[in-house]
């Protein structure tokens, strides 16, 4: 709705995850323009929904975008009072770091027993499957051996999202580290900022959704047909 | 004699996973019924639901409960097909194609196992035709699909259309369950029941066989 002049950008209000915050702030988005929201709450659906809901609320009148995916349909029955309501057509933030829901796709049919991580993920949530520590405190080496393994046994892959953020390398070697402790193959696949700057750009074609004001999202908005997936040749 | 069917219950509810073996094998030594010890675990781990429902236990525990039940199940399994348990029907449990989460529907595979289901489980990331053959082969009456991933849910559809296809559906009630689950989805994919919980789960299939 509110255009300025700078670079032809729209001005919209940006609300983003903690881990998407760094990456748009890469693509120079100011800080003032974007309230950043904690990765942990991505647990709880309903309580990323819930705090989605103040914060929208509280950003000033005008469109909003989001810096999240459906995120386990967290964003479902979410509406802007102010104006209309942009998010990346995305499963979860994944598709947001490899530049497409596309390209997401594509990794994840390749080796379904993807365990994708980026360095937003390793410094929000610490080292790669770092609640280990807890679970021998909970319960006991033996059994939190066995719940580690029930969690992981169906992945093979550790793929680490090279998104060209500073300090990436140290970053890498951690998940490294973890990839090998759990016995996960590793792997580093490069990331893309492209759907990111396409939300910023305005460009919201069907890789978005777009709801007017007042208007809910609603799960069907975000989910691809499989017709939808043929046409487009992946 | 020792209560043996409370002293289960409540080690399953507790999560003692190296304790539940033992303690059940000194109880079917002490002439305990294989079938009352099962049902006695089968209420373990229902109170292991209601805590995580409550907000008591968390995943982590109900991934270490069915654990604790499928050690239990190891001992008194040779014993229950011994006996004269009738099978309440036949289900083919699986993961969706492009997706390998398994622990709920692990969790869902024990759960109708101990209450008395035929289960065929076909592990993750299956084909649809795997599932409209193993439907075939095992005559199965109904399919339990689990999905984590909203990218994999037409993987769903997948199915439902394979069984259309192969002449079997009519025959086969469909239910779905997993952390993208909705009852909105359940109608876009044309199945026939959403299932929250393991528990749950169980008396679906219980009103689809009955």
């Amino acid at each position: 709705m509110t255009e300025n002049g700078h670079g032809g950008r729209p001005s919209a209000h940006i609300i983003a995850c903690a881990v998407v915050a760094e990456e748009l702030e890469k693509l120079g988005v100011p800080a003032d323009r974007m309230t950043v929201l904690e990765f942990g709450l991505h647990v709880n659906p309903d309580d990323l929904k819930k705090a989605l809901r103040e914060e929208i609320a509280k950003a000033p009148p005008g469109d909003i975008l989001l810096g999240y995916g459906l995120c386990s349909g967290a964003v479902t029955g979410l509406s802007n009072r102010g104006g209309r309501l942009i998010a990346p057509r995305a499963d979860d933030c994944i598709a947001l770091f490899l530049g497409s829901r596309k390209e997401h796709l594509r990794r994840l049919n390749e080796e379904p027993g993807t365990y994708f991580l980026t360095k937003g993920w390793i410094e929000a949530a610490g080292q790669p499957f770092d609640s280990y520590e807890e679970l021998v405190e909970k319960y006991g080496p033996v059994r939190a051996e066995r719940v580690v393994k029930v969690a992981l046994r169906n992945y093979t892959r550790l793929a680490f999202i090279d998104t060209g953020l500073y300090r990436i390398d140290e970053y890498r070697a951690l998940a490294k580290e973890g990839a090998e402790r759990f016995g996960l193959r590793f792997e580093v696949i490069p990331g893309s900022g492209r759907l990111l700057e396409k939300l910023l750009d305005g460009a919201w074609d069907d890789e978005f959704v777009v709801v007017e004001q007042d208007v809910e999202f609603t799960m069907d908005m975000f989910l691809v047909s499989r017709k939808d997936i043929e046409q487009d040749g992946s | 004699m020792e209560d043996y069917v409370v002293k289960v219950k409540d080690a399953v509810r507790d999560l003692e996973l190296e304790e539940v073996p033992v303690m059940l094998r000194e109880a079917l030594d002490a002439g305990e019924a294989a079938n009352v010890l099962l049902a006695a675990m089968c209420d373990g781990m229902a109170e292991c639901g209601k805590l995580f429902e409550s907000g008591e236990y968390y995943l982590a525990d109900l991934v270490l409960a069915g654990e604790v039940m499928k050690d239990g199940l190891e001992v008194l399994e040779p014993l229950l097909q011994a006996g004269e348990t009738r099978s309440k029907g036949t289900v083919v449990v699986c993961t969706v194609k492009g997706d390998v989460h398994d622990i709920g529907k692990n969790l869902v595979g024990t759960m109708l196992k101990s209450s008395g289901f035929e289960v065929v489980d076909l592990g993750v990331d299956v084909e649809a035709s795997k599932v409209v053959d193993a439907v075939r082969s095992n005559g199965a009456g109904a399919v339990a699909l689990s999905v984590l991933l909203t990218s994999m849910v037409n993987s769903i559809g997948d199915v439902v259309s394979a069984l259309e296809a192969a002449g079997l559906r009519d025959g086969v009630k469909i239910a779905i369950g997993g952390a993208c689950t909705t009852d909105e989805l359940a109608e876009r994919m044309g199945v026939d029941a959403l299932g929250r919980d393991a528990v749950e789960a169980v008396r679906i299939f219980e009103s689809f066989f009955a």
